[in-house]
Order: structure tokens, then sequence, then C-alpha cells
């Protein structure tokens, strides 16, 4: 019935009036005329696999843990549990700050840098492979690089840095951080780009001409456009360390203090500890920070969208 | 106007490099840091020679391709290869043949829904990739275990982790193109649904459907969570297990990876330009 109702042509509804008067006698007539019809194999797949997925992790993480009536929620938030979320948390945060300060840097300096025509497109081009790079083979390169027998840490400590001796290590907290900027750096360059662009030369102009200096230009105009887009990219890149794993894997061996890499404990181990529904509940803990996230992410985005209509 | 010119310019570049200069500062620690780890790893997987030896004199010696080799004539490593391939192959085509014609059928008929579709499709942004096979491995460990116990489980996992970008690609492939009028001019030809979306649209969003199989492909070939997580035997997870005990092979294979996710981005971007100015022509 909506397909004759949204069809433009009147040809269409003189072929397609007979199939619809069809459509009770056959199943699949019903199924092939309706709107939602030809979309249920979609809605069905990432039903099976996401939503079903997702609520039975949900179900396994509220109940309660073996021989106590304490939910595993509440226990994934207590003692040695929250010191990995506490963990996880703030290097998913110093990471994006980093990254979003140091892509910001790079995407200005990539705009306002005319002599070489070659850079931006390159840099821009590298970016796009770069925030998609994670994983072992960054790891491995890290690691060949400032791992303790790395040859940038080798050549620091020859010109008398010693970084091991203050307390740096690949697979610590800064080491983590440090390697994530491999992805953080160019993903924020991808957001931060075409919100630079938006900014318009005729803007900065008739500030110019009204008096205004550039500092003022800044406060006034350029960052509280950007802003949405800034903050929008933090939480963005937020969300990409929080979910990373493999490459923190690689780095530590597996033995880091990150919750992906401890919720692989319990995957691999649990039934025997008889706290199996901790592993589900970390996950389901993980879940609504991204959720929250995300949310955010999203108004954000609508809002930096606003100045880019035109 | 003689002396104007030269003022002009005279003031422009006396301004030009105090501006720059911090961009540039900007720009070379960023390539230095990109470009860096890079050569390390290249370092380490071609020049069979400790760090604390390598000097002015040693640089270009010992450069080897041994670490390759050894890795090549692992009995486990073909395998692995061609799991991931096949895995890749068969995620690729599952996503577009999921895919396309949901998109069609949103913009043909469904319009008021695509902005439900677009959303499920972002959920796997909040659901992470190791939060999914915790998840899969909750639901199907007792229900269907032949599920979990299949390598091929994993294609329809990683079509679901491919979903957020290929849903947004293929979305932006067909409203790039005027839909309605080629699906209405090949239906009134006589033409079916099939011989519609096989030989009009099909060949129409090619920039589109390549780009979204390319990614797939890029994704599976470096996916580990999910695939070590599951024991499933994949290239990434053979990496992770090479790293203990053939750490310069290991280290040849990341950057044979890492080359080849580069070539795929770069054919890539030859794809999207191309198919841009068709669409401009």
């Amino acid at each position: 019935m909506s397909a004759a109702e949204s069809s433009p042509s009147p040809q269409r509804v003189v072929t397609e009036g007979p199939a619809s008067r069809r459509a009770f006698s056959s199943p699949w007539r019903l199924f092939a005329n309706s709107t939602v019809g030809p979309l249920l194999p979609y809605f069905a797949f990432v039903g099976l696999f996401l939503a079903v997925p997702t609520i039975v992790l949900f179900t396994k993480a509220f109940r309660p843990i073996q021989n106590t009536t304490r939910s595993s929620m509440v226990e994934a938030m207590t003692a040695q549990y929250r010191h990995s979320f506490v963990f996880s948390v703030r290097l998913s945060a110093i990471s994006a700050i980093l990254g979003a300060v140091w892509g910001l840097s790079l995407a200005l300096a990539m705009t306002r840098i005319q002599r070489p025509r070659q850079l931006r497109s390159v840099l821009t081009s590298f970016s796009g492979v770069a925030a998609n790079m994670g994983g072992l083979p960054l790891a491995f390169a890290f690691i060949a690089a400032l791992g303790a027998q790395g040859i940038v840490t080798r050549s620091l400590f020859h010109f008398g840095l010693d970084l091991y001796g203050h307390g740096f290590k690949i697979s610590g907290f800064w080491g983590i951080v440090t390697v994530y900027q491999y992805f953080q750096i160019p993903l924020m360059v991808i957001v931060m780009l075409p919100a630079i662009d938006g900014l318009r030369t005729t803007w900065r102009e008739a500030a110019y001409n009204m008096g205004a200096s550039p500092l003022q230009y800044w406060r006034r105009i350029g960052i509280p456009i950007l802003l949405p887009s800034l903050l929008g990219g933090t939480l963005l890149l937020f969300a990409n360390a929080f979910s990373a794993y493999a490459t923190a894997y690689a780095l530590s061996s597996g033995a880091s203090l990150l919750v992906p890499v401890q919720i692989t404990f319990f995957l691999q181990g649990n039934t025997i500890t008889g706290k199996g529904n901790l592993g589900y509940a970390l996950a389901a803990w993980m879940i609504i920070i991204l959720a929250a996230v995300m949310g955010v992410y999203l108004v954000l985005r609508h809002r930096a969208e606003r100045w880019r209509a035109s | 106007m003689n002396p104007i010119i030269p003022a002009a310019v005279a003031r422009e570049s006396s301004e030009r490099p105090q501006r720059t200069i911090g961009a540039w500062i900007v720009a070379t620690i960023s390539i230095l840091f990109f470009v860096v780890p890079m050569l390390a790893m290249a370092r380490f997987a071609l020049q069979r020679l400790p760090v604390a030896l390598l000097g002015r004199k040693t640089l270009f010696t010992h450069w080897t391709l041994a670490g390759v080799g050894e890795v090549m004539r692992d009995p486990k490593f073909l395998p692995a290869l061609w799991l991931s391939v096949r895995i890749g192959v068969l995620t690729s085509v599952l996503t577009l043949a999921l895919l396309i014609p949901t998109v069609l059928w949103l913009h043909l008929r469904a319009r008021r829904w695509r902005m439900v579709a677009e959303v499920i499709s972002l959920l796997p942004y909040v659901v992470p990739p190791i939060a999914l096979v915790v998840g899969v491995a909750g639901a199907f460990r007792n229900v269907a275990p032949w599920f979990i116990g299949s390598d091929y489980c994993l294609v329809p996992l990683y079509v679901i982790l491919s979903l957020p970008f290929a849903f947004r690609t293929l979305d932006v492939g067909a409203s790039a193109i005027d839909l309605r009028t080629m699906v209405d001019a090949s239906r009134s030809l006589g033409a079916g649904w099939t011989t519609t979306v096989w030989r009009v649209v099909v060949p129409n969003m090619g920039g589109a459907i390549i780009t979204t199989s390319f990614l797939s492909f890029a994704v599976v070939m470096g996916e580990f969570a999910v695939s070590s997580l599951l024991l499933k035997r994949t290239l990434p997870l053979y990496m992770a297990e090479a790293q203990g005990s053939e750490p310069q092979g290991a280290m040849a294979l990341g950057l044979l990876l890492m080359i080849f996710t580069t070539l795929l981005f770069a054919i890539l971007a030859r794809v999207q330009k191309r198919s841009l100015q068709k669409g401009q022509g």
C-alpha cells in the first residue's frame, strides 16, 4: 500500500496494482511489497549478531556472583577492577587530549603551509591510512623504535638521555599513550580539516576590517566555531583509545591493566573462579561508557555541521 | 604603479616566514613521529644486527631477507594467511550482499527508515570488538557450539565490525547518483529487479562498492581481538605468536601488512578520484 503511495509515476500504480492485491494470497508477495519487508534481512542480521549478543551480555552481567547476592555489575566497580577502569579512562582521556591538541595544531599547520603544494595532500592521504592503523604492526613498529632495545631509545641513550632510566616503558602508561598518538593525531586531522576549511576568509576579513586583532578574531569567531568539532573530535579519540585492544596487548604481551586486556582473562579461564560473569560486567561497563561518549559526540557533530551546510 | 608592487611583495615576504615557522615546526615533528617508527621497523625486520653494534660503519651491512624467508617457510604461516584471505573475501561479499539491497530500498521506497538504519549501522562504535566477542561467546556457546567452533563464524562478526563505514560509503554512493530515474527507466524498459540492480545500479555505484569491499578486507586482515579470543588461527594471531618465537619474521610480516594496507588505500584514493571526476563530467 505504501508502495503505491510513494510511487512518482502513474505507470507504477498500474503495474503494481494487481501485485498488491495478490499480496494477500502469498506471504512472499507480502514480504516483497511492503515497505519494511526488504529491510528485514538487514535488521535481522544486526539483531542476531549484534543485539542478541549485547542483550545476553547485559543479562549475564547483572547476575549475582557465585554464593553471594551482589551483582557482577557492582563487583566490577570495586577494588582491583575499578582500578583497571580508572587506568583505562585516564589513559584514553590523556591520549585523546594530547591527540586533539597536536592534531589541531597539525591541521592548522597544514592549512597554513602553502609552499610545497604536495605537503597538504600527502599528509591528508597519510592521515587516512594512519587513522586506521592500529593492531599488531603498529605495536611492532614502536617496539622497534622505542622498546628497551629500540633504535630511538638507544640513540637517545647514546646522546645522554636514558628514557628507561627515567621510568619510561613502552608497555607502561606513557608508552601506550605515545603509541596511540600514531592513530589519534591523524584521526583528529581528518576531523578538523573540514572544520578549519569551513572558517571562511570573509569572516576573518570582516573582523579585521572592523578593527579586530588576530587574538580577538580567534577568541570571538574562530574558536567558538571550531569548538563543537574540537570537543566532538576529542570524544571520538577517547572512544577510539578506550576500545583499542590489539596494540596494547602486543605492547604489554597481554599483561596490561587496560580493561579490554583484563576482560580476556575472564573469557579464557573464567568458570573456575566462579566469577565468570565479571567478564560480562566489565564489557557491559565498557559499552555504557562508550554509549555515553558517543551520544554526546553525535550531538556535537550535529552542531558542528551547522556551519558547513552551504 | 611600479613602486607599489615591490612594496606589497616585500611586506608579504617579511610576514610569511614569521607566520609559518611555527607551522613548519609542528609539521616537521609530526612527520618525524610518523616516519621514524616505520624506519625502525624496517631496520629491525631486514637488518640482522643487534642495535648495540649499530654505528656509522655497520649502518649498511647485514641487511637480509632471511627473516621474511623464515616466516614464509614456517608451515603455520600459509594456512593462517589463506584463512585470513578467505574470511576477508567472504566478509566483503556478505557485506555487499546485505547492504546494497538495503541501501537501494532505503533510497527508493523507505526513505523514512534511513535514519533508523543509519543509527543501527553506527552501533558497532558503541559495542567494541572485545565486548562483541564476549557477548557472542555468551550467546552462542551453549545454544550453537558449532557456530563458535567453525572458522567461518568470524565472517558475520566482521560484517558487523565493517557496518559503520560500509553503510556510510554505500549510502553516500547511492545519494550521488539519480537512482530513482535509473531504476524507473530500467523497470519501464521491462527489466526485473535483479537485472536492474546487477546491470544498472551496481555499475553506477562502482566507486562506493570497491571502497566498501577494500575497507572490509583491510579490517579482516588486521583484526586481532575477535579472532584471538575465539582462537581462530588468522594472520594477526599468527603474527602475535611469531612475535615470541621469531621476532624478526614477525616484524617483517608487520611491515608487509602495513605496506599492503597503504597500497590498498592508495588504490582507493585513485578509484575515488576517478569516480568523482566521472560524477562531475
